[in-house]
This record gives structure tokens, C-alpha cells and sequence, in this order.
């Protein structure tokens, strides 16, 4: 793509009272650093920089590449403050904590706990033999009880799936990046905003039916994210399995490789129908924990089957 | 804040209907209003409106994101609507200003104010009855105060109609304000004009109020009240509030939610078509007041959440 890029805050800009060390991720929205705090503490710090508005060459101001892109800088911000408003509100250790919020460079900034480890997608392309049903077992349920912690407040997150899931150095899973993540009674349908989806894990409602987002909508997400764990890629994008459904169910692939409980689970969150869904995290959890986690290992010919089945007729998703 | 609301306004058996009812609500505070314009005098239904719009313009104005003063706002409110009718009937030199009864309450850090001028109700339900009610600026109530006829011979008094106090008269209305009270999740508030409540006991709206399908069971109350009036049937306006989450188990379709609205954003519900403010819609700027103000929320969120 050509055109001008946003220029990232150099190492060891003072921003505040932290002190930038790097970039860690750049989306079309933001920028996320790594930076110290006065006291040494590692922070993350995402910065608001939607770049088909406002543009960065140099220095560390950021302009509005025109005056009608300025309000739309200026509204968009309104979605980043959600975002902030939302989380702050939400202390729970399977959700990321916002630190600190604040104004600075005609933009704004949030600043978040630094968590080490890596996100689930990593997991999924470099250590796919550790993804076995015990350990999603135990990562699910504990990233279920932050997901019903955020639609206890009444928000939805709408961009579940590996990338955003954080792994820690302990196992324990944290559920990110809420760009995303709407008021569940609020659907702003700002053409400039509207809202992202990512193929394969965004549930059909998402693309044409923003009024019957829910709970089930997140529910999607999250059989998603579980299949692309077995599968290691995503599955088929529900606007196009609205037009023709080539989904195999996780039953038929990974059969005798996963209990049955799990793929069912799976399957039922994957339904096209919203009310075929579990109609809350709480259900859904309930069937995750139900069954005794089984120690099965995936095994080769497993890994092959899945493969042959979804190359079948699906296009490889990307994660 | 949470809060699940109803509001309608009904002709009746007259021509025009001379009631308005109206909420508007800000991420933390929230405004009723019930007026009832004066038959028997010009422009009744003009009154209620200047006096509607007017307490949902100042709320707009002032509400950021909370009222300092309630009370005095209320207050305020009433006397600049009583001159703004004065002023209108001079303005237009008609005989005689538009009059209206007014009653209006605003709900904002988990406690209510309210204010009245004439006969239209405020009741304050909790547990299933009625623990407090506007007292009428009317002539009947005046006797059953004085102990001249009992309550039941004011339903019935030819004087019933008589109102001592209103917006846009030729005296000065009298104000009752409520004192700073304390609402539970649960206390449904309701406002209404005389024809309703005329034809509806209080014990009628509790039930409606304590039932988990209160959005469905107020229009059938609304209906039966219609119904009593008969041919000779008045305007009908109420507004039932219920604050707190939704008492049945479903999803929170019918819940207003408040707690993510940007600061300085209002909704507004009025029963007829009316121009509040000259906010566009679609894209608009945030002010640099609006961002600090959401900057210093957010970090007043995160401290409070902190540990």
C-alpha cells in the first residue's frame, strides 16, 4: 500500500511520565508500546492514531490529514473513550486493566498493564502440540469467567479470537484489545466507525444484524477461537457460510480425538442462528466445565484428517 | 444509571389532546415531565408545550452530566415557564395567557426530586404501594384537608376540576417541591395528568408497577382508564419509571442502560414531534471540554476500580 505511514513515537520519548521503549503492534486504529513508568513498572500504552485520518511524519503531533477528517479524528475518539470507559470499570484477572488515560500530542492515550507472555494465536502456530483438551479446557473456562465479567457490565467485546487472547508466562489467559466492544444498547452505525470484523470469527449477525447482537455473538467468538485451536486456522467466514455452509462440524473432523462434549461445544457455539447459540457465557461455561477434562493428546493422523477435511472445500483462512 | 421507562398520552373523548409528556435523560441524570394544558382557556396544549420544552431544554443545558441543584432548578424552571407564558399571550396580545398544570421529576445520584403546580400526580411506589403523592393544588383537596367532604366526595364534587394554582394564570403559581429523596432499585415513579388518575386507583398503578411485564400491562391500564372516561373522557398522560434492572430474567432489551453514554449526550422522548436543540445529527466534534470531561471520568473510573 502506498502512502504515507504514521510515524511510531521514537525509543525513549518521554511521554508523560513514561518513557517509550518500543512499539509492540500497530492496527488501523492504534499503536501499542512497551514503556516504563517513573517507577521502572512495564506498561503497555496504546495510542489513537486512526491513520486513514490523521498523519504523523514527524515529530510527535498528530494532524488531521483535513478539516472533515478532523471531526471524524475527534468522533472517533469517542470509541477509543468507550473502549477506556468500559475497562476501567473492569478489574478482573482474566481481563486486560487499564492504568491510566490521558491527552497528549492532539491525541489520546491509554495506558494498560504490561502482561508477558504470548497471545494465543503464537501458541496456535508455534506450539500447536500443546494445545491439548485439557489445556483449553482449563484457558477456556478461565477466559469465560472475564467474558462474563464484561457482559456483566453490559458489554460486549465482538472481536474474539486467538489474537486477542494473551497467554501468560503461567498458563493463565487475558482477554484484549476491546476497539471493538460496543455498549450492548448503543449501535452507532458511523460509516467512518463502522464496525471491524474479523472472517471467521465474527458471527453472522455481526455482518447484517447489528440489532440482535448479544451475549451469543461473543459466544461465536469463542467457538471460533476453539476450532481454529484445533484446526489451526480459522474457520469459514460466516457472511460466506450464509451463502453455502461448508463448515464440517468439530464432531466429524476431530472424533475420537476430543471428547465429545468439547466438539459439541463447539459445534453449538458455531450455529448459524444466534438462538441456536448458548444464550449466555454462563451456559456455555457450564458445558465446558461439565465433563472431567480427558488427557488426549492430538494425534498426527488427527492433525492430517483436520487438515484434509477443511482444505476439502474451505478457503485457509488467516488467523 | 438503569431504568426501565413508559410514557403515553392519550386524547380521550375531547377534540385535541392539550396533555405532554416527555423524559430526557444524560449518562446520570434523568427528567419526567407531565404537563397538562387547561381547557376552558386558550392554547391549553401551547402551554404544556412552551413549559415541556422549556424544562427539557434548561435540563439539556444543565444536566453536565448532573444537575447542581435539582430543587432549584425545578424551581426555576417553573417561575421562568410562568413568565415565558405571560410573556407569550402579551407577545401575541391575546385576552388571556395559555394555562397549564405541570408536574416534573428529576432522578439523578440514586435520589428523586420532583416539583408541581396544579392537579397532575407524581406517586412514589415501592413494595407495591404508594408511600408518597403529590398533594393537588386543587379546591377539593383543600376541603378534604380541611375535613369539609371526605376523599370519596371529592371524586364526585361538582368543584373537582377547580384548580387554585397553575402555569401562565394571572396570579402566581404555587411551587411544591419535594424534599431530596432517596429511591431503591425496585420504587417505580409515576407522573400523571388528572384524567388518568382519576379514573385509576393507586392500588391499580401498583400492580402495574410491581409486574415484571410492566411495558406490557401499562398500555391495557392506559386503555381501561380511556375506557372509564366514556364520552366524556379527558386527556390522558402517564409516565411510569421503575429504576434499577429489569425485575424478569431476559435479556435487557427494555432497560435504559445510561453508564457507557458520552458525557454531554442526551436522549429525549417527547409524545409529539418537537425541535429540541439545533444539534445536528451524525458526526459531530468533541469539544475540548467534552475530551478533558471524559479524560478526568475515566481516570476517576480506574481509581475507583483500581484495587
Amino acid at each position: 500500500m502506498a502512502g504515507p505511514i504514521n510515524q511510531a513515537l521514537p525509543p525513549s520519548y518521554q511521554l508523560l511520565n513514561y518513557r517509550v521503549d518500543k512499539q509492540i503492534s500497530r492496527g488501523g486504529f492504534s499503536i501499542v508500546y512497551r514503556a516504563f513508568d517513573e517507577h521502572g513498572n512495564t506498561v503497555a500504552i496504546k495510542e489513537y492514531l486512526p491513520s486513514a485520518l490523521v498523519l504523523r511524519t514527524e515529530g510527535d503531533l498528530v494532524r488531521a490529514t483535513s478539516a472533515e477528517n478532523l471531526n471524524s479524528f475527534r468522533y472517533g475518539m469517542k470509541c477509543f473513550f468507550e473502549e477506556g470507559r468500559a475497562l476501567a470499570k473492569i478489574n478482573h484477572p482474566n481481563v486486560v486493566r487499564v492504568l491510566n488515560f490521558f491527552r497528549a500530542n492532539e491525541t489520546v492515550y491509554m495506558v494498560m498493564r504490561y502482561e508477558r507472555g504470548r497471545t494465543l494465536q503464537q501458541q496456535i502456530q508455534y506450539k500447536p502440540e500443546s494445545l491439548t483438551e485439557r489445556f483449553l479446557r482449563r484457558v477456556f473456562t478461565q477466559l469465560l469467567t472475564g467474558l462474563r465479567e464484561v457482559h456483566t457490565h453490559k458489554l460486549l467485546h465482538l472481536d474474539i479470537k486467538p489474537a486477542n487472547v494473551y497467554l501468560r508466562q503461567d498458563g493463565t489467559p487475558v482477554l484484549l484489545d476491546f476497539g471493538a466492544a460496543r455498549q450492548t444498547l448503543q449501535v452507532t452505525s458511523q460509516s467512518r466507525f463502522a464496525p471491524m470484523y474479523t472472517p471467521g470469527f465474527a458471527a453472522p449477525e455481526q455482518y447484517r444484524d447489528p440489532d440482535r447482537l448479544g451475549p451469543w455473538t461473543d459466544c461465536y467468538g469463542i467457538g471460533a477461537s476453539l476450532f481454529a485451536c484445533l484446526a489451526t486456522f480459522a474457520p469459514q467466514a460466516a457472511d460466506s457460510r450464509i451463502e453455502e455452509d461448508h463448515l464440517v462440524s468439530a464432531k466429524k473432523i476431530w472424533g475420537g480425538n476430543y471428547s465429545d462434549d468439547l466438539l459439541e461445544v463447539i459445534d453449538w457455539c458455531l450455529k448459524l442462528d444466534p438462538l441456536e447459540r448458548p444464550q449466555s457465557v454462563f451456559a456455555l461455561q457450564k458445558a465446558l466445565r461439565e465433563a472431567p477434562p480427558e488427557k488426549k493428546r492430538r494425534s498426527l493422523v488427527g492433525l492430517m484428517r483436520a487438515k484434509l477435511f477443511a482444505d476439502f472445500k474451505l478457503k485457509r483462512g488467516s488467523l | 444509571m438503569q431504568f426501565t421507562i413508559f410514557q403515553d398520552s392519550r386524547k380521550g373523548a375531547r377534540k385535541i389532546n392539550q396533555d405532554r409528556v416527555a423524559y430526557s435523560y444524560s449518562r446520570d441524570a434523568l427528567l419526567l415531565v407531565c404537563a397538562d394544558g387547561m381547557g376552558g382557556h386558550f392554547g391549553g396544549e401551547i402551554a404544556a408545550q412552551i413549559v415541556v420544552r422549556l424544562l427539557v431544554e434548561r435540563f439539556q443545558a444543565d444536566a453536565r452530566p448532573v444537575l447542581k441543584n435539582p430543587l432549584l432548578f425545578l424551581q426555576d424552571t417553573m417561575l421562568r415557564a410562568h413568565s415565558a407564558l405571560g410573556h407569550y399571550s402579551r407577545q401575541l396580545n391575546l385576552m388571556e395567557s395559555p394555562r397549564t398544570t405541570c408536574v416534573a421529576c428529576v432522578v439523578q445520584h440514586s435520589h428523586a426530586y420532583w416539583v408541581h403546580v396544579g392537579d397532575s400526580r407524581l406517586y412514589l411506589i415501592r413494595d407495591g404501594r404508594v408511600i408518597i403523592q403529590t398533594r393537588d393544588h386543587s379546591k377539593v383537596q383543600y376541603l378534604v384537608d380541611q375535613g369539609v367532604i371526605t376523599r370519596e366526595e371529592a371524586g364526585t364534587h361538582p368543584d373537582r376540576n377547580k384548580i387554585y394554582s397553575c402555569l401562565g394564570g394571572s396570579l402566581d403559581p404555587v411551587i411544591d417541591l419535594s424534599r431530596r429523596t432517596p429511591i431503591l432499585s425496585g420504587d417505580v415513579i409515576v407522573l400523571c395528568s388528572d384524567g388518568v388518575w382519576s379514573q385509576v386507583h393507586a392500588d391499580e398503578f401498583c400492580e402495574v408497577a410491581a409486574h415484571p411485564a410492566m411495558l406490557a400491562e401499562a398500555p391495557k391500564l392506559m386503555a381501561e382508564a380511556e375506557r372509564r372516561g366514556g364520552a366524556e373522557g379527558d386527556n390522558l398522560s402517564t409516565i411510569l419509571m421503575r429504576w434499577g434492572p429489569e425485575l424478569s430474567d431476559e435479556a435487557g432489551t427494555t432497560t435504559t442502560i445510561t453508564e457507557t453514554m458520552p458525557a454531554g449526550q442526551f436522549a429525549t422522548q417527547v409524545d409529539r414531534p418537537m425541535t429540541i436543540t439545533q444539534r445536528k445529527d451524525g458526526v459531530r466534534e468533541l469539544t475540548d471540554d467534552e475530551i478533558e470531561q471524559a479524560i478526568s471520568e475515566i481516570q476517576a473510573t480506574i481509581r475507583r476500580y483500581g484495587k
